[in-house]
This record gives C-alpha cells, structure tokens and sequence, in this order.
C-alpha cells in the first residue's frame, strides 16, 4: 500500500504573491488589483518574503536546490483561473529531495514548489460565483514520494510537517489542504482538497477500505481522480476538470531567475527530534515531551533552558500545569521560581502562577527554620486544635491543615514540616 | 513640403486644439489611424499611443473584436510618464489584431497609407506611423514585437525607433509575446524621439524585466550589410539603397559585406517563440471579466470558452492553434526549446558582427502593396515580409527605420542596427540623417 | 497533421472553426510547421535556451499592503452577484 501527499500551505505574506493586495480580506472582491485579476496588461512582481519563507521550508525539509529558481505558466481553462495560466514551477522548482523523519522512517519529499492560488469558486446550479480575493495567494506545494503505508504513519506525518511549519512561522492557523494519492494495488487514486488531518485520515481510512474490498473481489481498481464527502465520510467519483490537459508549461517571461543566494540558513527546529534528545538522555517518555512542545515554542524554550537543573519529571509537571493555565509565555527566571515552589512539594495553583508572574511570591527560604521550630510550633497547633487529630484517624489528609498552617506561620517548606509531623506523631505526641 | 531653407521651428509652434481636432477626425475618416480621439485634449503637445497600450479609461482593444468594450483602470507606465510631463494624449491608433500581422489588415480598422490611399500603412503599428506622416508635431507611442514599429515606419515615411529589449515598462501593454515586445517611438525628427525615449525608459515597480541600464553613444565607424538579408528584396529598393551605402560612404563610414547563413532561420525561431508566449497571453480572454461579456450563460464553461472565443480574427486564431502546438509535451524540445537556443545562436553572432560596426539593411523587401494584393498573401507569404525586421527583434537589439528614398512617390526605409544598450547611437545617426535629407510628407495639421 | 489531431488541438486552446476557416487554417498549419521544422539546422549543441534576449536582473518587491485604489472599478461592466463575479457553470 502506498500513500503520496500533495501538501498545500498558505504562507503567511501580509500581501499576495505577485502584487501588493493585502491577503486578509473579508468581503468577496474586495482586496483584488489589477496584477490577481490578471487583466490585459498587468504583470507580476515577486514577493521577497514569499521566496524567503519557501527558502526556509526547504532547507529544514532537507531539500536540494539548484543555484537558480523559475517559474512557469500552466495552462488550463477554468473558471477559478484568471489569466486561464497558472504562474508555478516545474525544473527550476525551489527544492527537491529533501525528507521528514517519522520514528520508524523517513519519508521523502519529491519537491517543494512556490505558486499562485486560482480564485475561490462557489458552484451555484446554472453559473459560478467567483471571490478573486484568493487569486494570488502564495502557495507552497510540498509533494512526498508514496512512502507513507498507513493510516498512523499519515498521521505522524501530518502532525510531524505541521509542526516543522510552526517552527518557521508558517500556516499553524489555517488548515491544510491536500491532495492524497492512495494506492492499495498498482493503480493511483488521487483525492483531491481534503482540509484537515482529521478529514484526510478519515478520507484515506475509507479509501484504503474502498480498494482493498475491491482488490479482495478481484475487481479493478479505476485510476481516477476521487473527492472526499465530508458528510457521507466517503470518496466519491469526482466530476471535476477532464483528465489529460495538456498544460503547454513555458517559461514564464514576465519573470526572470532568482538566485537561491549561499546565505547560510538557520538550523531548522525539529521539535520530534529534540524531544528525542531529551527523553534518551534523561529517561523519560518522548511522546509526553512531544506532545508539549510540538505546537508550542514557549515550551520548548522552557525545557530547553530547564533541562539538566531540573529533574526532567519536575519540569514536565510544571509546564503541563502552566499550559493548563494558558500562562505558558512566563521568563526562564520565572520558570525557575515554579520549579523550586514545586520542588518544595507544594502544588503549583493558578494562585501561584498570578503571585510568581506579578513578583508578588515572596521567595521561601527554608533554611533559616531549624527542625526544632517547626516541631515546636506543630506541638502548639496540635494542641490548639484537639479536634483535629481525632478527625485524623479516619481521615489521614485532616492533618495537612496543621501543615499549611505551621508552614505558613514560618515561611517554611511544607515538606519540611509534613517531615517534621511525622516524626512528631511517631515520637507519640498527642497532645 | 517644407524646403529646404525653413528652419526647423515646427516643435515650437503652440499646437491649436480646436482646429486639429477638427482636421483629424476629417482626415481619419479617410485613412482610418484612430481607433479613438480624445475630444477632451486641450493642451500639451500631442502624442497618440498605439491600441494595445492601455489608457485608463478609453476602450483599448489592440485591434481584437474580443476586447471591445474594454477600459482600463489604469495608465500604461509609459503613458503615466507622457502625461506627468504634460503632454496631451491625442488618442489610440489602430494595429493589426493583438499584433498579428505586417500590414495592418488583420483587424475591423485597416488603416490607409497617407501617401496612396489604396496601400496599406504596414503592421502592426499601422496608425501611429500614419499619424506621424499626417501631423507636424506629434509623437507617436507604439510597439514592435517583430518588426511591427520598423515596419509601418519604412511604409509611411517616418522614424521608427525600437530601444533595447527591457528598456522601457511594459506594464499595461496588452501582450502579444512578453520576451520579443518592445515599447518604441515614432516621430518625424529624431530630438522628439529622444526627448521622448528619456522620459518614458526606465526602471518600474510593476515589471519585472524592465532593467535600469546606462546606455552609450558609441559611433562605429563600420556598416555591416549582410548579404542574404539585402538579396531577397525587389530591385528598385536594391538600387536605391546602393546610393544610399555609396552616401554613407562618402560620409566615412567603411562598408562591409559579410556572409550570415542561418540569418534565414530568424524567422521561423521568432514564430514559433512568439507564438508559443501569444497562445498563453490569448488564454485569458474567455468571455465574462474585464467587462467583455461575450459569454452564453445557459452553456458549461468550456463550451462558455469556446463561444466567446469565436470573437478572435482568423490570424489570432491560427497563431493560438500553432502555438499551442509547439509548446505541447511531446513536441516542445522541438519546437520552443530548439527555437530559444536558435535565438541564442543568432544573438551570439550578431552581437560579434556588432562590436565595431552598425548594421544596415533596407527596412522591408518592398515599398508598401495595395490592400487587396496583402490580403491575398498567404501566411507564410506574409511572416517573410519581416525577414529585415526580426533578427533585431528576436534578439533584443535596438534599431532604428529612417527614410532614405521615395519610389514613385512611396517612401522606402532603412534599418539600423547596434548592440544592446548602445542606443543613443542610432539616434546620433539620425539626427545626422536628417540635417542633409528631406523627407517628404502629402499632410501636415 | 491528423484530422484528429487537429480537433484535439482546438480544444484545447478552447477554439471552434467556421468550414471554411477550418479547411484553410488546416492546410496553412502543416505548411508552417514543416516551415518550422527547418530551424532544425542549426548547430545548437554547446547553446543554453535564452528565454529572454538580454540579462534580466532579478527584482524583487517588499512584503507590503498596497491596496489597488478603486476595486470596484475593475469589475464595472463585469456581471456580478452580491460582490462575487458570475461566471459560466461547471
């Protein structure tokens, strides 16, 4: 079985691709400009930070480029396509070859190419209504080769590229759109504009399902374009463009070669792989850790600047509280503050989490309290509170009011004191 | 005709509005070069801009049926440039269909030659040539992508200037081929031409290819003639321009004869180039944007397509079938690609031909035909006609077409041609030209 | 070139022919390519394409918002629907 992706992300340029129209825009028709309507007459001008960020998702994807890139003109006749030629990229593309790693395997990436998004098309019964609005928005195309072979290995990669995305900057907000080419014998299905990871595993769950009940009934398998029914759940015989266009792809002449420049290129972060690192150094579960900063920069940060000070389950609980709370963009030093509160044994609460952020916590410092003390100051809770220790054969937690309150009372640690009660108890202290 | 003891004082004459526009619209009604005046014009020295050249809000159709009602919203770069200087736009001239053709009658508005109403004005320029040959002081804003400037120049009688490809903005100009079509200038005298070149070149935010390059004025003091270029026209323009070389001559220029084999093989290289970028440029007209609304609405879109597209001339058609052909997958190495390193041949050797020499040849094979006899060229006929003017236009080099003779009573030009970027030079030429040679002209408003 | 090789090429550049125009641009066509086809003697082996006839720098625009000044204008004439352009069904 083999499955092939054909990945499409919108980059997050404040204008389009190829002129200066704004790619927010609310009402149809509204943000559009000569260049994107593609009237008689205009002309493209390449977006700098378009390129910059297909330059980047090619270097941390892997990929091989040639010194140059180009662009081409596709042609076909749609409604959705103003100037009926789409600018994109064939042999000059930005990169090629490159790879995603999933645990078990790699799974390559054929090619990356920069191009312009058609129109958005709404089907009415007797005509087609068209928002250009979404004409000359920049895509990138991510297509893999089929080494994906099941439906957790599209997941794991889905989840695996969209976190590469996120650590560029690029598409977290907006969903995916992809084509998914599926091949459970020798014939390609393709299924065309699934948004979504939860659609596209759904959609290759029933695709897989459809060819391999027609494998086991000895029937064809039609090499076809399918779309997926987000309703029904199921692939459907796609009545779309006929298939065999012959695109005519030349040169794009209103363009010229870009230089794809030696600029060194960050190291991209690979969120999976850190993790990795982390967890084999320091024994703990990598899908835990994953699961914390795969989509989550500040934690990242957090675990990076922690590990190896801390004991990596302490600093796990932390910013799994801190994300509970929604208040994960606190400093490192701040950070540190919760790590010592935790490592005093109290329970970090939002409470907390205010009086850290907003300096209001006073630091504790436990060692100016001496065992005696605290043993003192327990022997006279306890005896001010006769009730108490009768509760407490029934229910041991009835003692930890007599923690907090000693702990309070002397800016101690409540671990010290919980220590100390023990202690207290077992001597034979009763009142 | 003016003689030869006026003094060239016509560009200062405060041109009367009223009264041209009056006499220009008779006068069109016979030779049929606008497609449009502009009523409204009431100051600024007057300059027309040829119909593919969009003017934010008078109809441009470049010469196509299937562009009837279009108006730009915006100004062409070079028109944008013209009126921030405060020239007055006089109005769009007619031209061959999207600029097919090389005699201007491949469209609804055949233009007529000034000097013999029966004779075409030559393509696809065909109506700022006339323009230039009917008014005083005017300046015409046109294009060649073959040889369309060059061409209509050498049949009206007229200075034809076509600068280095990438020049000037092409923004706003309805494309024929993106890599062949040039922006150029026509005029009756060559400090017009240049006045009008510095104004309108140079580097704009809106076209990628438009390059911002010092240009030179290097005189060379060698003329090269290539010999398979001169021998395929008629006789009496042979004869007329072996006076014209033995006047250079005497001017000092040394003349060369030299031998270009595959010069031949310019043409077919530019058509199917041209082709190929023109059936891709034609795509997008399909019958319901750009207010165009040729579209039957009960059909599904590619029959919708197909309607609407009926709209284009016989030539448009033809040239959107073969190119179409020569880029298709299985062909394309061929075709387009062998026809681009065909370019890059050509280009090679005429540049090594150009390093201490202009070349000239006459700039058509024959003075301008009647109407019915250019329409019964065949296609191929008719692409021949342009052997002088593509191999400049292929390649990108700057060229210019001067009058030079007059053939009973018809005006024959030549072209010149040198290297990228050296074109001031050709201007230099011209303005030497003119001191010592009249040209002739029947209308003068 | 075949009778229906030429049919396929109309449609797809979305193009249909009267009779008369079809039987003459039929016979022009194969006339042109083999015309074409001549370009084949010329030595091009050590040669690169030039997709354009001089050095084209490459330029490039900032990432900025500047809106076109009248929108509304570029679809006057056009047949629009509650601000979505009508286009033919599909």
């Amino acid at each position: 079985m083999k499955i092939g992706l054909e990945v499409h992300v919108a980059l997050p340029t404040k204008s389009k691709l190829f002129c200066g129209c704004s790619t927010a825009s609310e009402e149809p028709n509204s943000s559009i400009c000569p260049i994107c309507l593609g009237v008689p007459g205009s002309k493209p001008m390449l977006n700098k930070a378009a390129l910059e960020y297909s330059l980047d998702v090619a270097n941390a994807l892997g990929c091989v480029s040639k010194p140059r890139t180009s662009f081409v003109r596709k042609v076909y006749f749609y409604p959705d396509l103003p100037k009926s030629y789409q600018i994109t990229q064939l042999q000059d593309a930005i990169g090629v070859e490159g790879y995603v790693a999933l645990e078990k395997k790699k799974v390559r990436i054929r090619r990356i190419q920069l191009e312009e998004d058609p129109a958005k098309i709404i089907r009415e019964d007797n005509y087609t209504l068209v928002d250009f609005n979404r004409s000359g928005l920049p895509l990138l195309e991510i297509v893999t080769e089929p080494d994906i072979t099941s439906e957790d290995e599209l997941r794991e990669f889905l989840n695996e590229l969209r976190s590469i995305l996120y650590y560029l900057g690029v598409d977290i907000e907006k969903e995916l759109k992809v084509d998914l080419n599926i091949s459970v014998a020798d014939a390609r299905v393709e299924i065309k504009n699934v948004t979504g990871i939860r659609n596209l595993v759904d959609a290759a769950r029933y695709e897989i399902k459809r060819q391999e009940e027609l494998v086991s009934k000895k029937q064809k398998i039609v090499a076809e374009t399918r779309s997926y029914n987000e309703k029904s759940l199921k692939t459907d015989a796609s009545r779309e463009k006929e298939s065999d266009e012959e695109y005519g792809f030349i040169y794009e002449p209103d363009l010229t070669f870009y230089s794809i420049k030696e600029k060194k290129r960050e190291e991209p972060i690979i969120a999976s792989r850190i993790a990795g690192e982390i967890s084999k150094k320091y024994g703990c579960s990598k899908k835990t850790l994953l699961e914390l900063v795969q989509f989550d920069s500040k934690a990242l940060e957090l675990l990076e600047h922690a590990q190896g000070k801390w004991p990596i389950q302490s600093i796990i609980n932390v910013i799994e509280v801190l994300k509970r709370y929604e208040s994960i963009k606190i400093s490192n030093e701040k950070f540190t503050e919760l790590l010592e509160i935790a490592k005093g044994g109290h329970q970090i609460t939002d409470q907390i989490i205010k009086n850290v952020t907003s300096g209001a916590h006073v630091k504790v410092t436990v060692s100016d309290v001496s065992a005696e003390e605290v043993d003192e100051e327990i022997k006279k809770m306890i005896s001010a509170n006769p009730k108490i220790m009768i509760e407490h054969e029934k229910n041991p937690k009835a003692l930890n009011f007599i923690v907090g309150a000693v702990a309070k009372k002397l800016n101690a640690s409540p671990r010290l004191v919980s220590e100390r009660l023990g202690l207290v108890l077992k001597k034979g202290f009763k009142n | 005709m003016r003689s030869a003891s006026e003094p060239k004082k016509q560009r200062k004459e405060k041109v009367v509005y009223p009264k041209l526009l009056r006499e220009l619209t008779k006068l069109n009604e016979e030779l049929h070069f606008f497609t449009v005046i502009n009523d409204n014009i009431s100051e600024g020295a007057p300059f027309s801009v040829k119909d593919n050249l969009c003017v934010k809000g008078f109809e441009s159709r470049a010469g196509s049926k299937i562009l009837k009602g279009y108006l730009p919203q915006f100004n062409a770069t070079p028109v944008e440039r013209m009126i921030a200087k405060g020239f007055g736009f006089l109005g769009k001239t007619t031209m061959d269909e999207f600029g097919f053709g090389s005699f201007g009658v491949n469209t609804d508005i055949v233009a007529r030659n000034p000097f013999d109403e029966k004779c075409v004005a030559g393509g696809s320029s065909s109506g700022a040539a006339v323009a230039t040959a009917v008014m005083k002081n005017h300046i015409a804003i046109a294009e060649s992508t073959g040889g369309s400037i060059s061409n209509p120049a050498s049949f009206c009688g007229v200075v034809g200037f076509t600068p280095t490809y990438g020049l000037i903005s092409r923004y706003g100009l309805i494309d024929y081929a993106n890599s062949l079509d040039k922006i150029g200038i026509m005029a009756r005298e060559s400090n017009q031409i240049r006045e009008t070149f510095d104004i309108i070149k140079g580097k704009d935010g809106y076209d990628s290819t438009c390059v911002d390059k010092k240009l030179t004025a290097l005189k060379k003091k060698k003329i090269v003639v290539i010999d398979q270029l001169t021998n395929g026209v008629s006789e009496e323009i042979k004869s007329t321009f072996q006076v014209l070389l033995a006047r250079l001559e005497n001017q000092g220029y040394a003349i060369e004869h030299v031998s270009f084999d595959f010069i031949d093989k310019a043409i077919p290289a530019y058509y199917i180039i041209s082709m190929a970028e023109a059936s891709t440029n034609l795509a997008k007209y399909d019958g319901y944007k750009y207010g165009m609304q040729y579209g039957d609405f009960t059909k599904k879109y590619n029959e919708f397509f197909t309607n609407a597209r009926e709209n284009f001339g016989t030539e448009a058609k033809r040239r959107i079938v073969l190119g179409t052909f020569v880029r298709g997958a299985s062909v394309k190495d061929k075709y387009y690609t062998k026809a681009l390193k065909v370019r890059t041949a050509l280009t090679n050797k005429l540049s090594s031909l150009m390093k201490d020499a202009f070349i000239l040849s006459p700039t058509m094979p024959i003075t301008a035909p009647k109407i019915e006899e250019a329409r019964k060229l065949s296609p191929l006929q008719t692409y021949a006609m342009d052997s002088l003017t593509i191999p400049p236009n292929l390649s990108g080099f700057p060229h210019v077409s001067f009058p030079y003779a007059y053939i009973k009573g018809m005006p024959v030009g030549a072209q010149l041609i040198t290297s990228h970027f050296n074109d001031y030079a050709l201007l230099d030429f011209v303005s030497e030209w003119e001191k010592s040679f009249e040209y002739q002209f029947k209308h003068n408003l | 070139m075949q009778d229906s090789d030429f049919e396929r090429l109309l449609s797809v550049c979305r193009l249909r022919l009267g009779d008369g125009e079809k039987a003459q641009i039929k016979k022009d066509i194969d006339s042109i390519i083999s015309y074409f086809s001549t370009i084949e003697s010329v030595d091009t082996s050590k040669l690169e394409p030039s997709y354009h006839p001089i050095e084209i720098e490459e330029r490039l625009r900032e990432d900025r918002v500047e809106p076109f000044e009248n929108p509304d204008a570029l679809l006057k004439g056009t047949k629009t629907y509650r601000f979505y352009v009508v286009g033919p069904e599909i």
